[in-house]
């Protein structure tokens, strides 16, 4: 597996905890009754603050990621030719490493799902605020509507860099 | 609607008939990833022509020697 597919798949295991540990939390509250479900300003407070824990979440984790792969292919090159050279072990690292043209291409395409994702997310809110009109109800799907889109997004990656891609 | 084109290639070849290059070598020579050659000379991706002009100028041939599509007439 390739530097690029691991990490779509870091990232689509960052989108999901973080939007797992939002819902443990949020709904937590709502069901214990500690909040009101319409209590507009718990939500504002709750989806900043998440936002907020999943960027440094996401940070971290990318951290640790490449850490560990560095890690991993010092490893790997280490024990494919012995002592060796390590400048020449670093390179091989950067190497592993490098965004290109088709990496650029892959992003540019899930980008396009994960924005397809986004609207239906905010389509679908409103429709929803039209037949049961609750505030709450439609910023919550408005938020998990950026997950899923990113998540869908990591998925297209995944599958790009597995199946192959052309232009058009 | 045109037809899609499957582009083939001679990378392997060329590779072999370079001095052995590894897939390493060539990444690093036109400045893409190890990942991408690959996905080329699997026939995965096709590249861009500023890319597939590098590739050529690696093993210093034109490029209708290292690609070329199915289906062309009087093609490799």
């Amino acid at each position: 597996m390739s530097y690029q597919e691991k990490r779509s798949i870091v990232s689509m295991l960052t989108a999901v905890i973080v939007l797992g540990a939002y819902w443990l939390y949020a709904y937590g509250k709502v069901q214990s009754n500690a909040v009101a479900a319409d209590d507009m300003r718990f939500w504002a407070i709750t989806m900043l603050v998440f936002i907020g824990i999943g960027i440094v979440v996401a940070v971290v984790i990318q951290l640790l990621f490449h850490i560990l792969l560095s890690i991993a292919v010092a490893v790997r090159e280490k024990s494919r030719e012995g002592d060796g050279d390590e400048q020449e072990r670093g390179s091989t690292i950067e190497s592993d490493m490098v965004t290109d043209e088709r990496d650029q291409l892959i992003e540019l395409k899930s980008m396009r799902v994960s924005f397809i994702v986004v609207v239906i997310g905010f389509v679908s809110a409103l429709v929803l605020l039209i037949i049961h009109p609750s505030m709450a109800v439609m910023l919550n799907i408005l938020y998990g509507s950026f997950y899923i889109g990113s998540l869908a997004g990591s998925v297209i990656q995944l599958f790009y860099y597995k199946r192959g891609i052309r232009y058009g | 609607m045109a037809k899609k084109l499957h582009i083939t290639n001679n990378i392997r070849k060329l590779r072999f008939s370079a001095n052995e290059m590894t897939q390493q070598q060539l990444a690093d020579k036109v400045g893409a990833s190890r990942q991408t050659i690959i996905a080329i000379e699997a026939g995965k991706y096709a590249p861009s022509l500023e890319l597939a002009f590098k590739i050529a100028d690696a093993f210093d041939v034109h490029i209708g020697d290292v690609f070329d599509y199915e289906g062309r007439a009087g093609g490799k």
